[in-house]
């Protein structure tokens, strides 16, 4: 079942500055959403303000029918609001298939005590599958066994990937998840999106510099500048549009 | 209320100094995101300084204070200020035991030079009175440190506020390379920084010393108070921190008339005296998280991950160890049986240690005060004939209840807070909770004497090995059980990143408390069987369970390597056994050990700041990257590529779009 993120007029200050301004994204489940812009322009800001990294000054964050603000990141978490990182989160002295199954270790168990100590042998099925999946569909089934911390980049990119989707989160944000790919490992990451989207009906909101892969997965796009959404609508409008070439693009065209 | 209002002008004076302490306190942890543990040892190293110069060498006073003042103030304050450097992106636990590894050096070199006891000296500034406030007394040392202490608040706040300069030394922490654009040199502003508070803490040591007598310990532990007015002011508002020293120096000063007149024991005489510490948990458990959040720690890195081994070479190699282990008592002499039992019993404590700080990420600074809990329990126990593997199981859950108290703090706050709470809560379990009869009382000293178990005989050197090292096999299977078990991949992964485990639904505070309460259960179980070694457990200052003594195994721990049973085991063995065997059986050796610990410590804290494998590459043309590579020109020939690559990189940073230079590489 898919469900929608609705972010309402969100606004997140630091001191005198104002990160995000009065932003509203309605992103559909079962469906992957562009948020793109400058940087600097409060994108990270914006999904820290959704997950509850950072506490807005004024919004609402509604996750299909459970309104979040106010709920701890945590919280959030386990209601099945996910995400990955700019700069990398991983577990760096965990091997691989350890980071993967970890964080669906750390979704079920949750708050439950004794879940975090002991999983039942069902329960350790279902990890070790999920697991085992994500990991075959990101292309890294290979690297199992590898510490994570040894990895490059891109390989540490689709680490982070796999443990998001192989996590039963009901909507996925991902802040700049192409960084650090090459060319192969980009097109093959924006398949397995469109394919996890497809397959398990999660939305996704996506914040990414790379206009061809965006132009590809999502449906539609929100543009952030200087905090303001300052338009949204289909992939091709936006990246038709004279606003969104003035304040981000440029002139030149996406093939 | 006249009654108080006595008290008053004395607790003004001590509320002086804490704020003197404080201020220099707040200042590098404001400027440079290090919390220095060392403070204290600053403060006790110039105490010592001016006591050598005035008393031993014949200076006059102001020469004396001024040359304290600057080698360990100026001095001093550049070392600590390239050491703060150095570890500017040095994880929060590896900075912690840098720090503590001056600690250790400092107060090792001044024990080795001046010997452990308190040297009382003449004041130097008059006691006379000038004029009377009331029934008290005004001398010339209170105005001088009243004025000093109170004209420093002010000029500080005054340029943190007013000045560019000030606005700057904050903005230092939290973004060097956005200020080095402003025209404002970064380390220039952190150096000024750390000289001014390095010179708070030498100062505040040489007006102390008349009053306290010079002592590294007594000035280390002073600086708790110190700790408590920082905490008031969230370790950041100048004008808060000095409200709060006011405030513990005033109650410091006042209660204990109040005490005695409700009880003449000695532990409620103390209580008083431990008024910093209370203040400093209160805060911790009261004052919103967002307020105490940790400086510096967005440009930490991570720890390079362990080399792991296959299970074979690991079950192989554990089961080498515990063959060698097996034979020892019959390798070796009767006489050195016993510190090899007491290494065991040391091995014990460092894996509980291990398990909070490597496994989990959480620093302790009491371990042995969890110990000394155990040992105690044991010594009651066992005077009441209860049978001895259920007073030692008894002994561990009792130190259960003090583990979850300190992880209180742990649930709330993180990292370096964390470590200032058990830093505390060792200080007041040696002040007060030792004193307690159900500790060690008065006596400071318990008989814990070695059983008759099992049909084993015990009481002798080698029976008791036996002993120990049966206890020391059951702490290491617990310890890899949970670095096994879910909860151990939960703790590792919160180890390296707490904000994935979060975004991932988990709530850490359960795993965090039960941690605690596993490694405070294993530290009391070791602290019994360190006490079985002499057959009593002593609270006292020379004794095992003395605050330094956690401090000095948080070194020896950080430079042992981050292994869950290894690293514990050679950390036991540096910090215990080495010293019975040449050369560092040695006078010298045994006197200036915990010298050496601090210094490997605060090496390997820094080390790989250091970048010492390219330095040397560099200067010898021997380095192994030099050998794998090549030259940086040659390298670039062989991947004609790379110029194509940064354009392209550096157009990621801002959209990527077909036949606009990312074609290239698309």
């Amino acid at each position: 079942m898919s469900v929608d993120l609705d972010v309402r007029q969100i606004t997140v200050r630091f001191g005198g500055i104002v990160a995000v301004n009065d932003a509203t994204v309605f992103a559909k489940g079962g469906t992957i959403t562009g948020l793109i812009g400058p940087n600097g322009a409060g994108k990270t800001t914006f999904f820290n303000a959704c997950t509850g990294r950072n506490r807005p000054q004024a919004g609402t964050v509604k996750l299909g029918d459970l309104q979040l603000e106010g709920r701890r990141s945590s919280h959030r978490a386990h209601h099945g609001l996910g995400r990955t990182f700019q700069r990398m989160e991983l577990f760096d002295s965990l091997s691989v298939v350890e980071n993967v199954r970890t964080g669906v270790a750390a979704f079920l168990s949750s708050s439950r005590p004794l879940g975090q100590m002991y999983s039942s042998r069902k329960e350790s099925a279902v990890i070790n599958q999920r697991s085992a999946d994500a990991l075959e569909r990101c292309g890294i089934a290979t690297l199992g066994n590898k510490t994570v911390g040894d990895l490059s980049t891109g390989q540490r990119r689709l680490v982070e990937l796999a443990r998001a989707i192989a996590t039963p989160f009901k909507f996925l944000l991902l802040d700049e998840p192409s960084s650090g790919l090459d060319v192969s490992e980009t097109n093959a990451f924006g398949k397995v999106l469109t394919d996890h989207v497809e397959q398990t009906g999660i939305g996704i909101l996506i914040v990414e510099h790379d206009m061809v892969l965006v132009s590809e997965i999502c449906q539609r796009i929100y543009v952030l500048d200087f905090g303001k959404i300052i338009y949204e609508g289909t992939t091709r409008e936006a990246l038709g549009s004279d606003t969104v070439k003035a304040a981000y693009l440029g002139e030149a065209s996406v093939a | 209320m006249s009654e108080f209002l006595t008290f008053l002008p004395s607790g003004i004076s001590a509320g002086s100094i804490y704020t003197l302490i404080a201020l220099g306190l707040v200042l590098t942890y404001k400027t440079s995101g290090v919390f220095n543990f060392s403070h204290g040892a600053l403060a006790a190293t110039s105490a010592y300084m001016f006591y050598e110069f005035w008393v031993k060498q014949g200076w006059s006073w102001p020469m004396a204070f001024l040359a304290s003042v600057l080698i360990v103030g100026v001095g001093g304050g550049l070392i600590m200020e390239r050491l703060a450097a150095l570890l500017s992106s040095a994880p929060t636990v590896m900075v912690v035991v840098a720090t503590v590894g001056v600690l250790v050096f400092l107060q090792s070199l001044m024990t080795a030079i001046y010997g452990p006891a308190n040297i009382f000296m003449q004041p130097y500034l008059s006691r006379e009175p000038l004029f009377n406030l009331g029934v008290f007394g005004v001398t010339r040392e209170d105005l001088t440190i009243v004025l000093f202490s109170l004209g420093s608040a002010v000029a500080l706040y005054f340029f943190f506020e007013r000045t560019r300069l000030g606005k700057a030394t904050t903005a230092v922490v939290d973004d060097p390379n956005l200020l080095s654009l402003q025209k404002t040199n970064p380390s220039a502003v952190r150096r000024l920084s750390w000289v001014v508070g390095s010179c708070f803490a030498a100062i505040s040591g040489v007006f102390l010393a008349p009053t306290l007598g010079v002592s590294v310990n007594t000035l280390i532990l002073l600086v708790i108070a110190a700790y408590g007015a920082a905490a008031v002011g969230r370790f950041e508002s100048l004008p808060l921190t000095v409200a709060g020293a006011m405030g513990i120096g005033i109650m410091v000063s006042y209660l204990p008339s109040q005490v005695t007149k409700l009880s003449s024991s000695v532990l409620v005489q103390n209580l008083p005296g431990n008024t910093p510490f209370m203040v400093l948990f209160v805060v911790f458990l009261v004052v919103p998280a967002r307020y105490l959040t940790e400086r510096g720690v967005r440009n930490a890195r991570r720890l390079t991950p362990i080399r792991t081994y296959s299970p074979n070479v690991t079950r192989i190699g554990f089961a080498a160890l515990l063959v060698v282990l097996a034979f020892i008592p019959m390798l070796t002499p009767e006489t050195d049986i016993s510190q090899y039992a007491s290494t065991l019993g040391y091995f014990i404590v460092f894996a509980s240690l291990g398990m909070l700080v490597w496994m989990s990420g959480q620093i302790s600074l009491c371990q042995m005060s969890f110990a000394a809990i155990g040992a105690a329990t044991a010594g009651h126990m066992l005077q009441h004939h209860v049978p001895f593997l259920v007073a030692l199981l008894i002994s561990g859950l009792v130190a259960i209840p003090a583990g979850a108290l300190v992880s209180i703090p742990a649930i709330r706050l993180a990292g370096i807070y964390v470590a200032i709470a058990t830093f505390g809560f060792a200080i007041v379990m040696q002040q007060i909770g030792y004193l307690t009869p159900i500790m060690f009382g008065q006596d400071q000293r318990i008989e814990v004497p070695r059983p008759h178990i099992l049909g084993m005989d015990a009481t002798t050197g080698r029976g008791y090995y036996y002993l120990c090292l049966f206890v020391a096999v059951l702490a290491a299977v617990v310890v890899l059980i949970v670095r096994g078990s879910r909860l151990g991949s939960l703790l590792r992964a919160m180890s390296d990143s707490p904000v994935a485990l979060d975004a991932h639904g988990a709530n850490t505070n359960v795993m965090r408390i039960v941690v605690f309460c596993i490694a405070s259960f294993m530290a009391g179980v070791g602290g019994v069987m360190i006490a079985g070694v002499p057959g009593n457990a002593s609270g006292a200052l020379t004794g095992p369970f003395n605050i330094t003594v956690s401090l000095v195994m948080v070194a020896v721990l950080g430079f042992a390597g981050r292994r869950p049973i290894s690293s514990p085991l050679i950390a036991a063995v540096l910090f215990q056994l080495v010293k019975i065997y040449p050369p560092f059986n040695t006078e010298w050796f045994i006197k200036y050990q915990g010298v050496l610990f601090g210094l490997a410590a605060v090496t390997v804290a820094i080390w790989p700041a250091l970048e010492m494998k390219s330095r040397l590459a560099r200067l010898g043309r021997f380095g192994s990257d030099r050998d794998a590579g090549g030259p940086v020109i040659g390298r670039m020939a062989e991947h004609p590529v790379v110029p194509v690559r940064v354009r392209a990189a550096a157009v990621k940073e801002q959209p990527v779009l077909a036949g606009a230079g990312a074609g290239a590489d698309r």
